[in-house]
């Protein structure tokens, strides 16, 4: 059950938490602040109480993704799985769930600040990655044979998969292409609209002469529209949206659109 | 089974040699878990970091050449953040890149495992990075950074709040890879190869991995407090008059003892190169394996804010400042004393030795200006000390990746850099880290305007040097991927473990089981056996 590793890193863990205790009370530590982290009572003599603190805590996280992914100790495995030796055949499969838990956490920090719809968006991609990542896992150590253990995570997850991605995709466009027309003059406004449409339809055309398109291709334009959103969004957040100015209708100019002053920033 | 390979077994029988490592396009960059892949994903983000870094680098010495200031980048304001940019950016970004990258890649080759320890995790910090790096400097340059001189309005503050989660997200996957480079030397050494048997180089990172694990929590903490400061008052931090405050809560790990923590490759990267120079194995393994330990703890940072409490005067920091060198003389020492034993050999290139060299000594320089820092009478904390600390440090780190560069570039890439261009890259960031160091130390002791103003044209010169001993860098990763060259498997006569498999590294890394590990410099041992079985055959 427990590796080795976990058993190494726990034990350390209370041995600096117990250290940090005795050092926090011995040194002055009032009331529980020592075993609250200073919010009732003082700790005592802080940098010792933090450097013991913070090195278990430090430590009982190590240790408990160790146990989490049971990588520490093939030994322990052999043992808890009844068998003399595990043979090293699972090879870790490439998986975009990296670089997209990635996005996700750049993009729920960008919302974090600028929109709580953006951040909302970030932590379901890194939600999904979890989902994703834990059934990669899965699938990697289902058989011994990759191409199996392959199709039978896309024969359980590309039924949620597709629709999924389908739909954030188009979410996440319409986020960031509100962001940046609320940001944009007049003008400026026709001009993102026009280079939208053109990318879109610019995509369309290149899918439809080459639908086995280089996955380089692929991924370089996935990259870059990534990195563009989170530029875009935090450079158009930052500068914040332009400025309306309603034009109260009023008296005789009342549905007269050739008096209506167009107040919108130029 | 696991999510990462399990270490080579004693008994396990040979095995059918491993496919090919997959190809090198975005997609396989994207979606890979393979180490090596991994790992020159932080290198070419870091070279890449380091162009940008020493050409920023120009500018701010560029700026500090008038008293009244060169107007380069348009404001104080402006002014403040480039500088804080490109402090956070050598310190933070450049050097972690250049050093997990490296590490990435050599680490678990010298330790003889197939993989680094959780893959994906290691492949989500590496993004991790990509995407905090990408935040973190479009907020500055939209009106961010680490707080604001003239004043702070709506949007610069939303802009200063995300640098600062830009930068936690830095120190995050900084976090995140040291954790599985850690757990990669505890667990996944191969038989035999017990902790004091370690390769040097995976040794240092062990140490520092652990040192960063310690210090960049207490860093995020920093962060995460003024955040919810910003968000939720402010009371601390958000002075709208204009505030330096932020960058000096977070300021610590860019100065001693924190920013030592750059160093300890460099000592490994020394003791990995110099034993294969003389073509011995060194004479104290574990008292280099000493040194880098004692460099590592006194190196952990986290408790030397001054922010809430200054330490910078008290008895524990000035030990920590003065005994820095220590580790640093000593592993020199060992290493020196390992050459002049053995004697180099002759006909090896000369540009991994002068970088491995160079870089200890800038370390020592660096070490040494700390020490000179700590010391109460000479009243140099907040000056120009502080940079020149600063640059020794994290040029001799420069230096010595590079040289490490230079020597592992087949295991890296499949491919050899030329010598030639190794010597004027090493000879320009030497030259860039003596100039800027000692230039702004010698501000820092603020002998005469005069001299101070001089001395900022000499840190122009060193700056402008950083740039081309980048441009060296990357124009020669660049031609020597186009050249084709074939370096052969073992092109130096290693000792080590990664010198045991072929080139380019195959997926795996090893093709079949390795043998059981005695000593720390394996392949030396085969190669001692043999001539021991030739001599007694003749």
């Amino acid at each position: 059950m427990f590796t080795t590793g976990f058993k190494f890193y726990f034990g350390l863990a209370a041995a600096l938490v117990l250290s940090a205790l005795v050092y926090g009370y011995a040194t002055g530590g009032e009331h529980v602040g020592p075993l609250t982290w200073g919010w009732k009572g003082g700790v005592g003599e802080h940098i010792g109480y933090t450097m013991l603190m913070a090195g278990g805590v430090v430590a009982s996280t190590i240790s408990f993704v160790i146990v989490a992914f049971r990588d520490a100790d093939p030994s322990a495995q052999a043992h808890y799985l009844g068998v003399d030796e595990i043979v090293p055949t699972a090879t870790v499969t490439g998986s975009y769930w990296p670089v997209v838990g990635a996005f996700g956490a750049g993009v729920g920090l960008i919302g974090l600040v600028l929109t709580p719809v953006l951040f909302v968006g970030g932590v379901v991609i890194c939600s999904l990655t979890a989902i994703e990542w834990m059934m990669d896992a899965w699938a990697d150590r289902a058989t011994g044979d990759a191409e199996a253990n392959a199709a039978l995570r896309d024969r359980v997850m590309a039924p949620f998969e597709i629709p999924v991605a389908g739909t954030l995709a188009v979410g996440v466009i319409v986020l960031a292409g509100s962001r940046i027309f609320l940001n944009a003059s007049k003008n400026g406004a026709v001009f993102w609209a026009g280079l939208i449409a053109v990318a879109i339809f610019g995509l369309g055309v290149l899918y439809a002469a080459k639908p086995k398109l280089n996955r380089n291709i692929i991924a370089g334009l996935v990259l870059s529209c990534g990195l563009a959103v989170i530029a875009g969004g935090i450079v158009a957040g930052v500068d914040g949206e332009r400025e309306f100015h309603p034009h109260e209708p009023h008296g005789d100019d009342y549905g007269d659109d050739s008096h209506a002053e167009d107040d919108l920033s130029e | 089974m696991t999510m990462t390979e399990s270490p080579p077994s004693e008994a396990a029988e040979s095995t059918e040699p491993v496919a090919a490592t997959p190809g090198a396009g975005l997609y396989d960059a994207l979606t890979t878990s393979d180490h090596k892949a991994i790992g020159r994903i932080w290198l070419r983000l870091g070279l890449l970091l380091l162009l940008g870094v020493a050409v920023l680098g120009v500018l701010v010495a560029l700026e500090g050449t008038s008293a009244d200031g060169a107007d380069v980048f348009g404001g104080v304001n402006a002014v403040w953040q480039m500088q804080g940019l490109y402090s956070v950016g050598l310190v933070l970004l450049v050097v972690p890149a250049l050093t997990i990258g490296l590490a990435t890649i050599v680490v678990p080759m010298q330790v003889g495992s197939s993989n680094i320890a959780f893959p994906r995790a290691a492949a989500a910090a590496a993004w991790g990075f990509v995407v905090g790096v990408a935040i973190m400097v479009v907020s500055v340059l939209a009106g961010g950074g680490w707080g604001a001189l003239d004043g702070v309005s709506g949007g610069e503050a939303d802009a200063i709040e995300l640098t600062l989660l830009g930068m936690g997200m830095v120190a995050a996957s900084i976090l995140l890879a040291c954790i599985c480079l850690a757990t990669t030397v505890v667990s996944l050494r191969t038989p035999g190869m017990g902790l004091m048997k370690t390769p040097l180089f995976a040794w240092s990172i062990l140490v520092s991995a652990s040192v960063w694990i310690l210090t960049l929590p207490v860093l995020i903490a920093n962060l995460i407090i003024i955040v919810v400061d910003l968000r939720g008052g402010p009371l601390l931090f958000g002075n709208p008059e204009g505030t330096t405050m932020i960058f000096d809560q977070v300021h610590w790990v860019l100065e001693q003892p924190a920013v030592f923590v750059l160093g300890i490759p460099v000592l490994g990267i020394i003791g990995s190169i110099v034993p294969v120079v003389a073509g011995a194995r060194h004479i104290a393994h574990a008292g280099l394996m000493a040194a880098i330990g004692v460099a590592g703890l006194l190196a952990v940072g986290g408790w030397s804010q001054p922010a809430f409490s200054d330490q910078r005067d008290e008895l524990l920091f000035v030990a920590f400042g003065l005994l820095a060198v220590v580790p640093v003389l000593a592993s020199l020492a060992l290493n020196s004393l390992t050459l002049a034993k053995a004697g180099p050999q002759v006909g090896l290139p000369p540009a991994q030795l002068l970088g491995a060299l160079g870089a200890g000594l800038l370390l020592l320089l660096g070490t040494g200006a700390g020490a000179l820092r700590v010391i109460g009478p000479f009243d140099l904390i907040g000056t120009g000390a502080d940079a020149g600390v600063v640059h020794l440090v994290a040029y001799a780190a420069v230096v010595g990746l590079a040289a490490g560069m230079w020597f592992w570039a087949s295991k890296i890439g499949g491919y050899a850099l030329p010598n030639a261009a190794g010597l004027g890259v090493m000879l320009d960031f030497i030259g860039a880290a003596v100039l800027m160091g000692a230039a702004h130390v010698l501000i820092g002791f603020d002998f005469a305007s005069g001299l101070n103003d001089a001395m900022a044209w000499v840190v122009f010169v060193g700056a402008i040097l950083a740039v081309l001993g980048a441009v060296g860098v990357v124009s020669s990763v660049a031609s020597a991927k186009r050249s084709g060259d074939e370096p052969g498997d073992d092109p130096w006569h290693g000792h080590t473990l990664e010198w045991a498999t072929v080139t380019p590294v195959p997926a795996g890394n090893f093709v079949g089981a390795l043998a059981r590990v005695t000593s720390e410099a394996p392949l030396l041992d085969v190669a001692e056996q043999a001539d021991s079985d030739e001599g007694g055959a003749s």
